[in-house]
């Protein structure tokens, strides 16, 4: 028999208003005339028990909400979902007592208590049963190596541990699925290491990881499968190999070029041998983003474009291809635009 | 471990996370040792001021009041207030600011009953309220020389535990509309006034105007403000006033079931309109 799967959605679509109806406008009863917008817009996810599933886009692409709804935080608009094959709409407690969430980080720990007093009272609310609990609590801080520091008030950890204290509570309820919405942001790349590798050991012990990120080295190192998403909508799902692999090129090359004039000749020139995924002018600079299938061929062939179209190299940069090379193939932007 | 039982062990984890949290803020306690007395005192101060201590003005206060002993009157009138505001403010400003500090979401992603957060800090109020009761007694007896029957504190005790779950079911409507409007400072200030008013704080119900009377009695506080001055003033046994603490807890009940009904609309709006992570 085939498990069912971990997450799965049907054309999950998430509706806001965008602006505000004043108390008089109320009041007088006149029309809702807010625009409404499609924060998700008909998202179709499976993802598989014991995976690690990113969701990478930029920030507004819909990840939070998506993780939210999941969460039983928000109700869809329209559209089915199944978390471990329970419905969170009709039973949204049943989803949370088998869910460990870490949404909001360092936010959403009280500062005034220690680490320990913290997943004290998470305990509880997660229905820990009492004779459990301390093991509980020592095996999570173990697993987010914070056992030394557990009895320090929160206010003096440093953001990573106030992540990894998240993450530990997240794992309380030994739950068989944990969504971390954004669990490296705002870290710096030691700390951002040390919680990669703590979300690889869930893998290893079996448990299915979700996870939001608009890093795209995150989603690349970390997942096996990953769901790009723009504007509410899945652009590409696949392994992260398999998404690089989709771009057809086998080396990224970014050049600056100095113009004083008109861009159209260079840019055409240069779209011969590669594909110009992107390009930007500024100050009399064009940035260029190329994809090509080999840089030793390309960017002799870049110079003497520059050269037959009157412009000048200034700068080049091979790069091996990346997810957010991937991003801008699909949707003609950068991540983090 | 059965559903009520995990419930119940999280509505005290509750109430021990937020004595905590007030725990690590020690200032906090000393208003509790000085608004109980100066607040109170000033208004017996002013009544004995208006009536110069003469018997035909104490005579009036009487007919109306039902005791001549104007400090135990507004004493345990003041009791109530603060009692009443710290419950009207401790379970709203709670759940607030778990909205403003971001772990309202991380509470509401767990299995346990919406019911905790909402009536859960609630019950870290007693113990402040504890010493509140205390210290206004031991200002009765040191600075106005009165020291009721032990068996009236006795009976006045048992007339405030009773009104417990009344206030508490006020503080937890007040509570539920955090969700749909983030800040419920300025409501609650104005039901606080309302209640000061109405509810006979610092004078008789029987000064308000009728119309005024008939929305007094509706009010849980004003029955257990009057009992326990029935008790400590008069005589009045539990037995007495029994009529009184039924309707209090009939109150209390309705109350609840408003606020848990209330509660639980506004947390199915914030999950619709995204309430529940802004603030």
């Amino acid at each position: 028999m085939t498990a069912a799967p971990a997450v799965e959605t049907r054309n999950l679509v998430k509706t806001f208003e965008r602006g505000r109806r004043t108390v008089w406008q109320r009041i007088r009863r006149e029309p809702d005339r807010r625009d409404r917008f499609r924060a998700v817009d008909g998202i179709d996810l499976v993802v598989q028990p014991g995976e690690i599933f990113g969701l990478l886009g930029p920030n507004g692409a819909g990840k939070t909400t998506t993780m939210k709804m999941l969460a039983t935080l928000l109700i869809p608009t329209s559209g089915t979902i199944r978390v471990l094959g329970i419905d969170p709409l009709a039973r949204p407690r049943e989803v949370r007592a088998r869910l460990g969430a870490m949404l909001s980080g360092e936010r959403s720990l009280y500062w005034k208590l220690t680490g320990r007093e913290n997943l004290e009272y998470f305990a509880a609310l997660y229905h820990v049963p009492p004779r459990e609990t301390k093991a509980r609590i020592e095996r999570s801080l173990r697993a987010v190596n914070l056992s030394e520091r557990a009895d320090d008030y929160v206010e003096r950890y440093s953001t990573g541990m106030r992540q990894r204290l998240a993450l530990a509570r997240a794992l309380l309820p030994d739950p068989p699925l944990i969504v971390l919405d954004e669990p490296t942001v705002g870290l710096d790349p030691q700390a951002s290491r040390d919680l990669r590798d703590r979300v690889r050991e869930l893998r290893s012990q079996g448990k299915t990881v979700l996870l939001t990120t608009h890093y795209m080295e995150e989603a690349d190192q970390l997942c096996d499968r990953v769901a790009i998403i723009d504007h509410g909508r899945i652009v590409a799902l696949d392994t992260p190999a398999a998404l690089k692999r989709t771009i057809r090129a086998e080396e990224v090359v970014h050049l600056e070029i100095g113009v004083q004039g008109d861009d159209a000749g260079v840019l055409e020139r240069l779209g011969r041998s590669a594909t110009v995924a992107r390009h930007e002018r500024r100050n009399g600079t064009l940035a260029v983003t190329a994809h090509c299938a080999s840089a030793r061929d390309f960017v002799p062939a870049a110079f003497d474009a520059a050269r037959s179209t009157g412009t000048t190299i200034r700068h080049v940069e091979v790069v091996p291809v990346t997810l957010e090379d991937v991003f801008l193939a699909l949707t003609g932007r950068a991540l983090r635009e | 471990m059965n559903l009520f039982a995990a419930d119940a062990r999280a509505f005290l984890a509750a109430a021990r996370k937020e004595l905590r949290q007030q725990r690590r803020y020690p200032t906090l306690f000393l208003g509790l040792f000085f608004w109980p007395v100066l607040l109170p005192a000033s208004w017996v101060l002013m009544g004995h001021a208006y009536s110069g201590n003469d018997p035909q003005a104490l005579a009036a206060f009487a007919e109306r009041a039902g005791s001549t002993n104007v400090a135990v009157f507004v004493f345990v009138g003041y009791a109530m207030y603060m009692w009443l505001s710290s419950l009207l403010w401790g379970a709203g400003t709670a759940l607030r600011q778990e909205q403003l500090r971001g772990s309202l979401e991380a509470v509401f992603v767990t299995p346990a009953s919406r019911l905790v957060p909402l009536f859960g800090p609630g019950v870290a109020v007693l113990l402040p309220m504890g010493i509140i009761f205390l210290v206004i007694f031991a200002t009765l007896w040191l600075f106005f020389g009165v020291v009721p029957p032990l068996g009236a504190i006795a009976q006045s005790a048992v007339v405030v535990a009773l009104g417990i779950p009344s206030l508490y079911a006020i503080g937890a409507l007040f509570a539920a509309s955090v969700l749909r409007f983030g800040e419920v400072g300025p409501i609650v200030q104005l039901i606080r006034g309302m209640f000061v008013l109405a509810c006979g704080i610092t004078f008789p119900v029987a000064m308000l105007p009728v119309w005024a009377q008939v929305w007094a009695w509706l009010m849980p506080p004003t029955y257990i403000v009057d009992d326990m001055r029935r008790v400590l003033l008069r005589g009045a046994s539990l037995g007495d006033v029994a009529p009184d603490i039924a309707i209090v807890l009939a109150l209390a009940g309705v109350t609840a079931l408003v606020a848990v009904a209330v509660f639980r609309y506004l947390e199915t709006s914030a999950r619709r309109s995204g309430m529940l992570g802004r603030f």
